[in-house]
């Protein structure tokens, strides 16, 4: 009888197990990343006896682990990928919320700042109207400032944040590689699964994805070797790779992520996704980085439209307007590995704000010239001109000069517009040096007989140093026309422009013989009001994006690219939160903790027990009656 | 499918946090009363509100404009009306001369002074200010004083500009008219010829201030009528050397002489020599043509020709009073028109504005009924949540395990 009692004692021994494997998935419940724990039971080696063989009882092969790598890969990427959107929704609403306020916008600011030149075009001689255009200017300006301020710090936050992602990733490739020792080395010893371990790294990898996208491989020691990025190995084995945060080549305030081995520093910054990390350098690279360089287009745009009408027209002290605003230049960076010595300068060009775009761009010397590309999209963009001093390379409303020295290979990052607005400034302090008045004044000739009339005219070219001169314009006959110092004689064609010293003006009807048209130089004119209202009406105009857009639609449509930007990452964050939690639900369904399940395992396993535990007692009184009989 | 037990209570408390998060927009919604808190919530409407809004703003410095284009108007259209009674009086003034047969030299210097001081009273309202001290009628040049001078030396120093405000996206009205216009360009005696007497005539017939039958057949010159004896008269061009005779004909006192298309009258007796001019009309400012008037009085009378002279000055200045008064009606009639501007795209702005007004409140503002329906909707699903969540958690197979 003594199978009988060996094969209940590997009962007890089996059934024990079990419920040590329930109790402890059930203290185990609510512990993230456990999986169930099941103990497998398989039948000892049957004893091999006359009659057949013979059953010797139970045995727990092994304690499994509930787990599927298919769902938990799944999980993985639906978790990458909704830690990048939802990054991105959440730093985008902070932009989106910013630019929200519709009374103290920036709209309203360009909109206050050109009603204000109304009001100077109301009253031009008022100071107190000058003075409210010069604080609407300065608030303009300021708002302008303050959004690039913001979006500036957020940029700051990003750097920050991408650094500590660095840390994060590092950190945990180096539990990973600590872990994969732990684990290859507990197979070896024992040749079963330490559960508790797996689960363990299993977590750490989970942890990882949610800050940028992995690639997992298990091999053969059943460590796991982690890819990130182009398959940089974060984790081999028991080694691991560090990310670091290294600052841009191009732009040393700029935080970039490089993988680093020893003797190697590589920056993958363009090949990471996914996580709170792709999120993050999304958000910089699709929002922050446009956003600053459209805010930038706008007010480069704004200070070229309004200093060059401004520049046409007269102030209260009887000179021509100087610029009204000053901007920031366009700048230009050098790679750090550029290893000649020529740089290059850019600037914008003075009258093609229309042909800014909002992109960044990056100037390279090949073996067969210069080549210009958009930093985004990596397009090539033509240019024209031949790079030197008086005729540079031009493209896309930019002037790039080329000094020598620059070897093959060399890099230049030019940034046309993003310094636009921290540069900003308002040159104009004195109220009386606004502008407001045309520096010309036609007039027709006190004894004319005729019925023609003469335009009010408008200025062509500021720079001309003969537009203030004194102008007469005589008719010799009803059909021509001499104009004053310039022999030549004219035909009339009526409503046909006549443009004469950097002016433009027009005579329309019958003139007669000996009538004379006039055209003055405007000092004293205060009250005119001609050049407020075409700066207040250019505010309207189509000036942007090759005359496409006007200041009010830029600022309009750059708020409506945040939202529709924002909009898009939250739509894309909810959808991927239901994806990750579905796969989440299903890995749990597989490797969760039931407590009712267990419970019912608790009480089948301790009935067994109990049975097993009876059986004992079974094989006692086997053994009792055997001796009773045999003592007679 | 199975079902873990933390997934049970984590997919139980997202549903709920879900839901309070729905609450806690609506409740923004409805705290706020608009639909839209930021551009995220509805980029297109978002941005079709900052472009009405701007528009609004737009449009509140329109009307601004508008209300002072129209009370730079109403002041313009003042002084108009004031230098329109005066000249008034001064046609009655002149009438009263006109009656040479009765007034004696002192009736006519107390009429020449009366005319004097209107005069001066037309130049003040030439140099009338506004309330923030700019000339009304020196075109652009607000701060110079546009008419300084006495009488015929009245010279006009402001330019010819007219300043517009806009009271529109592309509607500029014109606030003022310049003292150029108003004062200095007034057509010369019938608008196609004035009519003088010779200098140093000796008969005593005047010429009236002519009409014109045919513009078509008119020829603008300077023409000259001379008397070739007391009952033949011959007109001349201006050319030079040799000056070519257009018409001639008998005279008869009071008949009519007729040439290209005009026609003047003369009446009296006439001496050989007597010449008249009929000249080609140019522009005459109102001043000039007060102060001849006034000089015409003052030349001592005795005699036809002096008479006759006077005559001729008086009811040329007669004429070129009334052309100043109908030239001042039409400044008059263009600042009513420009004021019916206004109207209208004052008008044509409210239309605007209450359309505007409608949509940005479709577009932003919350509709309160279906908010707090949605809020209660919203409300009674969070309660169902709590409290099956509370009920069915307490369900466990441990609590049999007694």
């Amino acid at each position: 009888m003594a199978d009988l009692l060996s094969t209940s004692i590997s009962g007890l021994m089996a059934f024990q197990r079990a419920l040590d494997t329930t109790s402890h998935n059930i203290t185990n419940a609510n512990t993230v990343g456990y999986s169930r724990q099941i103990a497998e039971f398989g039948t000892r080696n049957p004893q091999e006896a006359g009659n057949g063989w013979m059953g010797s009882g139970v045995d727990v092969n092994t304690i499994k682990r509930a787990y599927d790598d298919f769902l938990a890969s799944q999980t993985r990427s639906a978790s990458s990928s909704y830690n990048q959107f939802n990054t991105y929704a959440t730093q985008a609403g902070r932009v989106s919320n910013l630019l929200g306020n519709t009374t103290t916008g920036l709209t309203a600011s360009l909109q206050s700042f050109t009603n204000a030149f109304q009001a100077v075009a109301d009253t031009p001689t008022s100071t107190p109207a000058r003075q409210t255009l010069l604080s609407q200017a300065g608030t303009l300006m300021q708002r302008l400032q303050s959004y690039d301020q913001s979006l500036r710090s957020f940029d700051a936050q990003v750097n920050a944040q991408i650094r500590t992602e660095a840390d994060s990733i590092t950190s945990l490739a180096r539990s990973i590689a600590k872990l994969n020792q732990e684990i290859s080395g507990g197979y070896g010893r024992t040749g079963q699964p330490p559960n508790d371990l797996l689960d363990q790294r299993d977590r750490m990898i989970d942890e990882l994805a949610t800050h940028v996208s992995v690639n997992v491989v298990e091999q053969s020691d059943r460590s796991l070797n982690v890819f990130i990025g182009n398959g940089q190995p974060l984790v081999v084995g028991q080694t691991y790779g560090q990310i670091v945060a290294t600052a841009d080549a191009f732009d040393p305030t700029r935080t970039t992520l490089s993988f680093q081995t020893p003797g190697s520093t590589i920056d993958i910054t363009r090949s990471l996704s996914g996580g709170t990390l792709g999120g993050m350098l999304d958000f910089r690279s699709q929002m922050l980085d446009p956003a600053r360089s459209a805010l930038g287009r706008v007010a480069a745009g704004l200070a070229e439209v309004v200093n060059e009408q401004h520049g046409a027209g007269m102030d209260l002290t009887g000179q021509l307007g100087g610029d009204f605003f000053t901007t920031g230049p366009a700048r230009v960076l050098s790679h750090s590995a550029n290893t000649g010595t020529g740089t290059i300068t850019a600037q914008r060009i003075d009258g093609a704000s229309g042909a800014l775009t909002t992109s960044d761009y990056i100037m390279l010397n090949t073996a067969s010239g210069w080549s210009l590309r958009r930093a985004d999209t990596g397009a090539t963009v033509p240019m024209t001109g031949t790079g030197v001093a008086g005729d540079p390379f031009i493209a896309e409303g930019i002037a790039i000069e080329v000094a020598p020295g620059a070897a093959v290979g060399d890099r230049f990052m030019i940034k046309p517009t993003a310094e636009a607005v921290s540069g900003m400034q308002v040159l104009i302090t004195d109220p009386s040096r606004i502008a407001a008045a045309a520096p010309i004044r036609s007039g027709v000739g006190t004894g004319n007989t005729g019925t023609a009339t003469i335009s009010a005219g408008e200025v062509i070219d500021a720079g001309n140093a003969q537009l203030r001169s004194p102008v007469d314009i005589t008719f010799t006959s009803a059909t021509q026309y001499t104009i004053s110092g310039d022999p030549t004689v004219y035909t009339y064609t009526p409503g046909s422009n006549i443009d004469v010293n950097g002016w433009r003006m027009q005579i329309n009807g019958t003139p007669a013989a000996g009538d004379t048209f006039t055209m003055r130089d405007n000092v004293g004119g205060t009250g005119d009001n001609r050049n407020a209202l075409k700066l207040a009406s250019i505010m309207n105009e189509p000036v942007l994006n090759n005359g496409t857009a006007s200041l009010s639609a830029a600022v309009g449509q750059f708020v409506g690219d945040i939202g529709v930007k924002t909009n898009q990452a939250q739509v894309s964050s909810a959808a991927q939160k239901v994806v990750f939690d579905e796969s989440v639900d299903s890995l749990q369904s597989v490797s969760g903790v039931n407590l009712d399940e267990e419970a019912a395992n608790l009480v089948r396993y301790q009935q067994a027990y109990m049975a097993a535990a009876q059986m004992i007692r079974v094989a006692d009184t086997i053994f009792q009656s055997v001796l009773e009989a045999t003592r007679g | 499918m199975r079902l873990s037990t933390q997934s049970y209570y984590n997919r139980s408390i997202n549903a709920m946090l879900e839901q309070q998060s729905a609450l806690s927009r609506i409740q923004n919604q409805v705290a706020s009363g608009k639909k839209i808190n930021s551009p995220a919530d509805d980029p297109i409407a978002a941005v079709h509100i900052i472009e009405l809004e701007r528009s609004k703003q737009e449009y509140e410095q329109y009307d601004k404009n508008s209300a002072l284009a129209r009370g730079r108007l109403t002041l313009e259209e003042q002084s108009l009306a004031d230098a329109g009674n005066a000249l008034q009086r001064v046609r009655e003034l002149i009438l009263q001369a006109s009656n040479t047969g009765t007034l004696s030299a002192s009736d006519r210097e107390s009429i020449a002074v009366e005319l004097a001081s209107r005069l001066q009273e037309i130049q003040d309202i030439g140099n009338r200010q506004d309330s923030n001290g700019e000339y009304l009628f020196a075109g652009f040049s607000t701060r110079t004083q546009p008419f300084a001078g006495v009488g015929s030396g009245v010279t006009y120093y402001g330019d010819q500009g007219a300043r517009q405000l806009q009271v529109g996206p592309t509607q500029r009205v014109a606030d003022s008219h310049s003292g150029f216009d108003v004062f200095m360009n007034i057509s010369e005696g019938n608008g196609t010829f004035v009519t003088s007497a010779g200098a140093t005539n000796t008969g005593s017939a005047s010429i009236d201030v002519g009409s014109v039958r045919n513009p078509g057949t008119w020829v603008r010159d300077d023409y000259t009528l001379t008397f070739t004896s007391p009952t033949t008269w011959e007109i001349t061009d201006s050319a030079t050397p040799t000056a070519n005779v257009v018409a001639t004909g008998p005279y008869t006192s009071g008949g009519v002489i007729a040439f290209r298309g005009v026609q003047v009258t003369i009446s009296g007796a006439v001496a050989a020599g007597d010449t008249f001019a009929i000249e080609g009309s140019g522009t005459e400012n109102v001043f000039d043509t007060l102060q001849g008037v006034i000089d015409a009085l003052r030349v001592p009378t005795g005699g036809g020709t002096a008479t006759a002279q006077l005559n001729v000055a008086l009811s040329g200045g007669l004429q070129q009073v009334d052309q100043a008064i109908d030239h001042f009606l039409g400044v008059r009639g263009e600042v009513g028109a420009r004021l019916s501007a206004l109207d209208t795209a004052d008008a044509a702005r409210e239309d605007l504005s209450i359309d505007r007004a409608s949509t940005l409140s479709d577009l932003r503002d919350l509709d309160y009924a279906e908010a707090l329906a949605r809020m209660n909707q919203q409300m009674v699903a969070l309660q169902a949540a709590q409290l099956s969540y509370s009920q069915i958690s307490q369900l466990s197979l441990f609590d049999y395990l007694r």
